[in-house]
């Protein structure tokens, strides 16, 4: 505790030095940007996989800093501060570096980031019309899958917006789980390769759809000797951002389309996104030699999968809303066989936003647990704000 | 073996340099690729390189400030040789991530590729020091300078400099062609102001400050803005309160943004009885208005019909 405090006290004296030099020169986008994210809530239940607690909790606290280097790169630092059970923790969410000037369309990103698979994994949450992430981005990326590694990305230089791109990446955080500790874990864990496209559809619409696959060389639960052991069994309130359920091979495909009356975004505009994850190969390798031999509802289903479709219309200026219905399917591990689990999620919310800083948000959620995490049918009411302050971040599609 | 391969890799190598060279050679025939983030400087640019290659990322009918980065204009960016924006500020939500995304060295810096118009000229209204508290306001000053005239006219020398410094095979034309804009421009000021003598001292009410050049160069005076704070739209308690100062009998008109919602100023101007002028916010914002040319004529037209 004292050691974090006075990493956070560190923190605010390096900021306090570099806003007095931002403020002192022309706050040009060349020159650091300095912002926060205040984000708090309370909420009458806990959505299961979730780093939000029931009752009043801090959500992502963030502190950002970022600014063109040189004309080469660029840099950015996300430190994010976490409360968990009365410890206050500082974690590193981002700090890479990204290059600005290749050619041919070419950027290479380095350090720790957000990696680009699927749509919503490389938004920042504070920027998401609902409180959590999507059941199956809880399940399969812990939430928003960020780890030290590196990226190549290319543009065409075609009219359809056409990118794509290839990572790798630590991957501690997408490790299989390992109860005995005894696993020796390959350092170079994850590696992705995802493409995108993307254009206008008329004046009022744009659009965008990717395919993404992600491969895990620690994806795969090893055999548990040990009777009735749950592997992946305690973890109601894990805060540490790893995946909960894994397997070797992940496939996304995702989607966006965004509406507006002309294509002007102030009044009113509609959001449409939805993505469908597939994890295939966790069981065990000698699950496999001897398949057929177990008959606890193991009838060799080696994926599991989710999906969301998610709907968001901003009425107003100053309102929104949101539908989002996501489920996700995955397999727990019990001694020597899997049982499946499911967990559906109808969610509704309704957002005020007094200027495009400063966002009020109540939210409900519907759950329905099969044997998910002991969830039986539940319901979340989450009251919610999300405040930026500082430099305006400029927004992704 | 040795000598083999690398006679063959310098041959392959003079193979490709011919083909950049020619592929150089091509892009010069077919003009610079220009991406304009507001159409009044797509309409410049087709003023200034009649030959080049055009895209607005915006149209008259979208806030400036409130762009998404969408694929699309990632994808022209991508492409752009020179990016020319308003600058102070006004696409600071969306072009900085255009830049990230394109990956296009070009249109990084202002020593290169990127343009910003308020950099050419002294905007109005910089600030000392901005607080959030007075709205979503740009220290650097008014970004919406297009509907000054000699500004304009100086930003087009810029431009032009710019365009020679990127595409120097084609300085003649393109100083041809800032001579035609400007002899055009210098003439048409002078009338613009003639027809235009009537407005001045008109009292008007406006949504935002994006006629702020425009009433600053007919000395009209902008009494009440619709918005309570700049980028916050106008809430009932505010209109209600403009309603007394509407009803003085001095205001001209309601004036608004072809981008800027009715509603506010449709509920001012039923219970004060002043007419509603839509003004187009640039080229393509009303039907007139197919030019820098047909835009300040549009613009006149529609406030000395308040007039009447």
């Amino acid at each position: 505790m004292t050691i974090s405090t006075m990493r956070l006290t560190g923190v605010a004296a390096a900021c306090a030095l570099i806003s007095t030099q931002a403020v002192a020169s022309d706050p040009s986008l060349t020159n650091p940007a300095i912002s926060a994210v205040l984000d708090g809530y309370y909420q009458s239940a806990e959505r299961p996989m979730s780093e939000r607690v029931e009752g009043f909790g801090l959500g992502h606290t963030e502190f950002a800093l970022s600014a063109n280097i040189d004309d080469m790169f660029y840099g950015k630092l996300t430190a994010v501060v976490e409360m968990h059970d009365g410890e206050t923790e500082l974690g590193l969410e981002e700090a890479f570096i990204q290059t600005l000037a290749m050619p041919g369309g070419f950027s290479v990103r380095a350090g720790r980031f957000l990696s680009d698979i699927g749509y919503l994994n490389n938004q920042h949450v504070h920027t998401d019309a609902f409180s959590d992430r999507p059941a199956v981005y809880r399940a399969f990326l812990g939430s928003h899958y960020f780890d030290d590694g590196v990226r190549l990305n290319y543009v065409a230089p075609t009219d359809l917006y056409w990118t794509m791109g290839v990572e790798a990446f630590k991957g501690d955080n997408m490790r299989a789980a390992d109860v005995h500790g005894e696993r020796d874990f390959k350092n170079l864990g994850v590696y992705t390769a995802f493409t995108k496209i993307g254009g206008d559809a008329g004046d009022n619409g744009s659009w965008q759809a990717g395919l993404s696959y992600l491969r895990n060389e620690n994806g795969r639960l090893t055999a548990d000797e040990h009777e009735h052991v749950a592997a992946l069994d305690d973890h109601g309130h894990d805060h540490s951002h790893s995946a909960q359920y894994t397997g070797e091979n992940t496939y996304v495909g995702d989607f966006v389309y965004k509406w507006a009356p002309n294509g002007n975004y102030k009044y009113q505009h509609l959001t449409l996104s939805g993505e469908y994850f597939r994890v295939t190969d966790f069981k065990p390798i000698e699950e496999h030699d001897d398949h057929d031999s177990h008959g606890h509802g193991d009838e060799g289903k080696d994926y599991q999968e989710g999906w969301y479709l998610s709907s968001v219309y901003q009425f107003s200026p100053h309102w929104s809303a949101g539908l989002r219905y996501g489920q996700v399917d995955t397999q727990m591990m019990h001694g020597d066989h899997f049982d499946p689990q499911k967990l559906k999620e109808t969610e509704v919310s309704l957002a005020w936003h007094h200027s495009h800083f400063s966002t009020v948000r109540l939210q409900y959620t519907n759950q329905q647990g099969t044997n998910f995490d002991g969830i039986e049918d539940d319901n979340v009411i989450t009251l919610q704000y999300v405040m930026t302050l500082g430099a305006h971040g400029a927004h992704q599609f | 073996m040795r000598i083999n391969s690398k006679h063959f890799l310098s041959k392959g190598l003079k193979a490709l340099t011919f083909t950049l060279a020619l592929g150089t050679a091509n892009s010069a025939v077919a003009g610079l690729n220009i991406f304009a983030c507001e159409p009044e400087y797509a309409a410049l640019a087709k003023e200034l390189a009649p030959d080049a290659k055009i895209y607005s990322a915006t149209t008259a009918m979208q806030d400036p400030h409130q762009v998404q980065a969408r694929p699309s204009l990632i994808a022209k960016m991508r492409q752009a040789d020179l990016a020319i924006c308003a600058g102070a500020d006004l696409e600071v939500g969306w072009l900085p991530m255009l830049q990230m995304k394109s990956a296009n060295a070009k249109v990084r810096s202002t020593d290169q590729g990127l343009f910003f118009a308020a950099e050419q000229i002294e905007t109005l209204d910089r600030l000392e020091s901005v607080d959030r508290s007075m709205g979503d306001v740009h220290a650097k000053g008014n970004p919406h300078l297009h509907f000054d005239p000699k500004r304009l006219l100086d930003v087009a020398t810029a431009l032009t400099a710019k365009l020679i410094q990127l595409d120097p095979g084609t300085k003649a034309e393109y100083e041809s062609s800032l001579a035609s804009f400007s002899e055009r421009w210098q003439a048409a000021i002078p009338k613009w102001e003639a027809k235009a003598q009537t407005l001045q001292g008109s009292k008007v009410i406006a949504y935002h400050s994006s006629f702020k050049y425009l009433f600053n160069w007919l000395g009209l005076e902008q009494v009440a803005d619709l918005e309570p704070k700049p980028g916050i739209p106008p809430s009932s308690s505010h209109l209600a309160g403009l309603l007394s100062r509407a009803k003085q009998g001095d205001i001209l008109a309601i004036v608004i943004a072809s981008y800027q919602s009715e509603r506010g100023a449709d509920w001012l101007a039923e219970r004060s009885d002043l007419p509603v002028l839509i003004l187009p916010m640039s080229v393509g914002g009303n039907e007139q208005s197919v030019d820098l040319f047909g835009l300040y004529d549009s613009a006149i037209d529609l406030l000395l019909s308040a007039k009447q």
